[in-house]
């Protein structure tokens, strides 16, 4: 076998073994490095590097130093679930760099981090004044997580004491003008349903690029053609407004009527209503 | 007579909204809004049926 055929097929083999390797590792291996995941990384790397391009290395020993190496990870994992003093030892701590408001020179120093670095830190969080913040810490894998003052912090309805319905996830049911069944199954919806809300709006399924249904059942699209006007739902912002011309219209009757017993039955109605409106607004506006 | 026909509107009225707030609690995901959107659409079915007699009332 030729030299350069032997390469090129050592390398499709290589990914392949790369890419299978990767898979059963999961995710973690991909989004952060631990000291354990970037050495092995890095190695398992310049192994597969080695074996592809000095043919004189057997495919077998290069194959098995790969999967030692990939095993060292999966078990320091495995060991990590169960004890925590060994993931402290082998993933690290965080440090603590502000503390009370107050940065932690000390703990700087250990990390050697300089002043500088930590403001870049602090920047790519947003955060331009140190005094804004509360509390922050270097994560072992290198990010800071920052936590701010509490006047610093964004306002929540909660900050408002505002009531604000609950919304479930919106699903995604047509895609560059193909309908998606199982989304539409998931929120119980049928075609006939679909096809009667698009003609409500006015286009076809061909002409969207994307729909979605939100936790309310409504339709929005985008469309392919950009100049065209879609109407947004407005069902309920309608409900809304006409449960309050009702309740107007009770209170002008209650003042009207000359009969007492007529009075009384408007006016505790329109109070009826009233609380309902009251209940059903963050709803209805949301 | 006028004030007989205003008083029917408003029926009308809450008859729409008590029909649109049940179906939107059909259509809706979230068991919460659900719920919610029932109980107000319980309220406005009182105020229906009282509207309702006051109509008879009115037409007597």
């Amino acid at each position: 076998m030729p030299i350069w055929l032997d390469v090129v097929f050592r390398a499709i083999l290589f990914i392949i073994v790369l890419f299978f390797i990767t898979k059963f590792l999961g995710k973690k291996q991909l989004s952060q490095l631990s000291f354990f995941e970037y050495v092995t990384g890095i190695t398992i790397g310049g192994i597969a590097a080695i074996v592809i391009l000095e043919v004189r290395h057997s495919i077998f020993i290069g194959g098995l130093a790969i999967v030692v190496m990939a095993s060292i990870p999966y078990i320091v994992g495995l060991i990590s679930l169960k004890s925590k003093k060994f993931r402290d030892f082998v993933e690290g701590k965080g440090s603590i760099f502000i503390k009370d408001g107050k940065i932690m020179e000390d703990n700087l120093k250990k990390e050697r981090y300089t002043t500088d670095e930590l403001l870049e830190l602090l920047r790519k969080n947003n955060v331009y004044q140190v005094s804004d913040v509360e509390f922050a810490v270097l994560e072992p894998t290198g990010d800071l997580s920052v936590m701010l003052k509490k006047e610093n912090q964004p306002l929540t309805p909660k900050d408002l004491n505002l009531t604000v319905a609950s919304v479930k996830e919106p699903q995604t049911v047509i895609m560059d003008g193909q309908l998606l069944d199982e989304p539409l199954a998931t929120i119980g919806r049928s075609h006939a349903w679909l096809h009667t809300e698009l003609e409500k709006l006015g286009v076809t399924i061909e002409n969207v690029f994307l729909g979605q249904v939100n936790s309310y059942g409504e339709l929005t699209v985008d469309l392919f053609d950009d100049k065209l006007q879609v109407a947004s739902p407005q069902e309920r912002p309608l409900i809304l407004s006409t449960m309050k011309k009702c309740q107007a219209d009770l209170e002008l009757f209650a003042l009207g009527t000359i009969s007492k017993e007529a009075k009384q039955m408007y006016s505790k109605n329109s109070e009826k209503l009233q609380e309902a409106i009251d209940k059903i607004t963050p709803i209805l506006k949301g | 007579m006028t004030i007989g026909s205003d008083v029917k509107q408003c029926l009308a009225s809450l008859k729409g909204i008590e029909a649109s707030l049940s179906s939107l609690a059909i259509r809706t995901q979230e068991n919460e809004s659900k719920q919610t959107l029932h109980e107000t659409m319980m309220v406005v079915n009182e105020l229906v049926t009282d509207l309702n007699k006051r109509v008879g009332e009115l037409e007597r």
